[in-house]
């Protein structure tokens, strides 16, 4: 008789056991609250830049020390994860009192489920380059701020340029031009990573300057404008010169970053078609590199509007389901202060949106002329909020770099883009 | 005999996990697939069989990536099942050569994914890659290719990475059933003077089709649920050229967010696994046979 209670008990215990194994949460996370200290308030910080933490933590620290009050509980996702299910913690409040929100499809969706607090009118908004944090407003509301500020334009080998006479080409003649010239010396001009990143970085410059109009994207989303329409095609013309003409090294499609940046640092290639994040990378790779950024112009000179693209990104929020709204304030206020964006700026290596930031590298000091003398726009693909939509305008630029004919390409994208209309 | 009731509790412990693990997930998901719902805000509307038209009729991504999967399936389950039964055979004596050349074979299914997907990505690379190295020192540079950035072999690329990522658990079920096999069963053939495709075809085979039929479908199954290989390889590029269902079930509830929408495909997806295997089962039953 004991034996079969026994039993029974261990069989309706097996599954509460189960279940009490499968609780709590893992991710990386770190400044362990004190949860002795009863006046001590908890906020939750999640965001996705797991190579950021160490600089982060040190900033916590600092935060901690100056606000004893507030504790910050900070978790880092890896960036898929964080995407796929970041936006589902802010749900009630418990997690992400500040947040992190990348632009594009994930503000649109965070914003239309009303977890973003209105930010307008915050004293620390006047921390930030006004005309670098527009991508976090919706609706006339400050919604989020971002925090850093990358260039999505290739790098190139500047001290390569230098040594072959080659300037930096003002149009789509003189890239060509340009281009010829490195070929003629055994040398790729452009090493095109198309595995991953490629198509979705170097599309933005290739297109910046064929579509100015930037709610391009916004109307192609409305249906009042197509991707068989002369600015989409063009681009796509231009990717196909690129590839006809190996000024993109061949197999591009099937080249990963890695081993692009590789080409790059060997200085097999003159160009990398990525972005500023990889220009510590490059560095590290061949020390000896002179680099800077360069996005090619597709039209003429006199027809130019933009000379690069900019992204704000990892752009800070407070959840609107918090308790702790007021705290969570505070410690975005702490990062705009410019002695620690500084901080975070030279120990990650980035340039970043708050105003008054000093740069120590050479690099971020070098290349920091592109915020305030360059003219530079957002990231057009980031201004695409479908998703399905963004991947038939990048499917269409692997379609031609695997030899489609750019309209055949356009037409079968925009056929994707109609499926996915609202 | 008689059971006593209380048996029955032992069924629950297993009914509550799958309760909440699995029954209720399918559940959800059938009901989300007849919403709009966002996967993030509370409201949703009903949009009755919207969801499903739209796939059927109205989706030419969805209408590929069923393609890509039935040949990603196809092209897994017919040589990952003919390697494995290959290998079987050459490794079935329990010699101590064969049980280390066994746990060789076995040892890839004991790698997580990503590293498969990870060691493939690099072994495929066309310039830095060791597969185009080889052919070209092989004086076989006529079949290099550019193996996960051309859009008509890159699916093929990604089976041949899963084949020799699961080969080597097949290859132990084969043992298994080859090892059952009574020993006179094949005296009597060479008695008989049976040949070895005859021997193969009227003894092994028949009393291997139970094996079969598991390695099979699980096989199926397995393809069509690669989403990790094919995530960290390709991500579904180059010009969806290896997207799959599961990739893009994950593409549409977690980058457009659309659960409803990416509902109504898990729900297309189960129905299609659940046929093609019906079908296996049928087709290997009738090659059943019990001496």
């Amino acid at each position: 008789m004991v034996n079969k209670k026994f039993s029974i008990s261990l069989l309706l215990l097996t599954p509460l056991l189960a279940l009490a194994g499968c609780a709590g949460e893992s991710p990386d996370s770190s400044s362990e609250s004190e949860s002795g200290s009863e006046d001590r308030t908890q906020i939750s910080f999640i965001h996705w830049r797991g190579e950021d933490k160490e600089v982060f933590d040190d900033i916590i620290a600092q935060f901690e020390d100056e606000y004893p009050e507030i504790g910050v509980d900070m978790n880092i996702y890896p960036s898929e994860q964080y995407q796929a299910t970041g936006q589902r913690m802010l749900t009630d409040g418990s997690t992400g009192d500040v947040f992190t929100s990348f632009p594009g499809a994930q503000f649109e969706a965070i914003a239309n489920a009303g977890f973003f607090e209105d930010l307008s009118g915050e004293d620390f908004v006047g921390n930030f380059d006004e005309s670098l944090i527009s991508v976090g407003e919706k609706d006339g509301q400050q919604l989020a701020l971002p925090y850093q500020l990358v260039f999505n334009m290739p790098v190139y080998n500047k001290g390569m340029f230098d040594e072959l006479g080659l300037e930096v080409p003002k149009s789509w003649s003189e890239f060509q031009e340009m281009a010829d010239t490195l070929l003629e010396n055994d040398i790729t001009p452009i090493a095109f990573p198309g595995a991953d990143i490629g198509p979705n970085q170097f599309m933005n410059s290739m297109m910046m300057n064929n579509a100015p109009d930037e709610e391009v994207f916004q109307k192609l989303q409305d249906g009042e404008e197509s991707l068989t329409n002369e600015w989409w095609v063009k681009t796509l013309e231009d990717f196909q010169l690129l590839e006809q003409n190996g000024y993109i090294q061949p197999d591009a499609l099937g080249t990963s970053q890695d081993s692009a940046m590789a080409m790059v640092a060997n200085e097999e290639a003159a160009m990398l078609a990525t972005g500023s994040y990889h220009m510590a990378s490059l560095l590290g790779l061949n020390p000896d590199l002179e680099l800077d950024l360069m996005a090619p112009i597709t039209v003429e000179e006199s027809e130019a509007e933009y000379e690069g693209i900019n992204t704000a990104t990892f752009m800070l929020a407070v959840n609107s389901n918090s308790e702790k709204k007021e705290q969570a304030k505070e410690f975005i206020r702490f990062l705009s202060r410019p002695e620690i964006a500084s901080q975070y700026a030279n120990e990650t290596g980035q340039h970043l949106t708050v105003n008054d930031v000093e740069y120590e590298s050479e690099v971020l000091q070098n290349t920091a002329y592109w915020i305030d003398e360059r003219k530079t726009r957002f990231q057009p693909r980031f201004l695409i909020t479908n998703a399905q939509v963004e991947a038939a305008v990048l499917s269409s630029i692997e379609n031609v770099l695997g030899g489609a004919d750019p309209m055949e390409a356009a037409e079968e994208a925009q056929q994707i883009v109609e499926e996915n209309l609202e | 005999m008689k059971i006593s009731k209380s048996i029955y509790l032992f069924f629950l412990p297993g009914l509550f996990l799958y309760s909440i693990f699995f029954l209720y997930p399918t559940v959800s998901a059938l009901f989300y697939s007849f919403t709009d719902w966002d996967g993030l805000s509370d409201a949703y509307q009903f949009v009755g069989i919207g969801n499903y038209e739209r796939a059927l009729t109205g989706d030419s991504v969805f209408r590929k990536t069923v393609g890509n999967n039935l040949k990603f399936m196809l092209m897994v389950v017919i040589f990952q099942t003919l390697t494995a039964l290959a290998f079987a055979m050459i490794v079935l004596k329990n010699t101590k050569t064969n049980l280390f050349l066994r746990a060789l074979y076995f040892f890839p299914t004991i790698l997580s994914s990503v590293s498969v997907a990870f060691i493939w990505s690099f072994i495929y690379d066309p310039s830095l890659g060791i597969l185009n190295q080889i052919l070209e020192l092989l004086g076989l540079h006529f079949l290099q290719q550019n193996w996960l950035g051309n859009s008509d072999i890159a699916i093929y690329s990604l089976a041949i990475t899963q084949i020799w990522f699961h080969a080597g658990q097949m290859l132990i079920i084969f043992v298994a059933g080859l090892q059952a096999i009574p020993e006179d069963l094949y005296e009597v053939a060479k008695i008989e003077g049976a040949s070895k495709w005859q021997t193969f075809r009227k003894v092994t085979w028949p009393l291997l089709a139970p094996s079969a039929t598991i390695v099979i479908a699980y096989t199926t199954i397995q393809s069509f649920k690669a989403f990790d290989l094919v995530f960290a390889m390709t991500g579904g590029g180059p010009n969806n050229s290896t997207e799959i269902i599961a990739t893009y079930i994950f593409d549409v509830a977690f980058r457009s967010y659309n659960f409803g929408y990416a509902s109504s495909i898990s729900v297309l997806f189960m129905v299609i696994i659940a046929f093609i295997t019906f079908l296996q089962f049928k087709a290997l039953r009738s090659d059943r046979i019990s001496y």
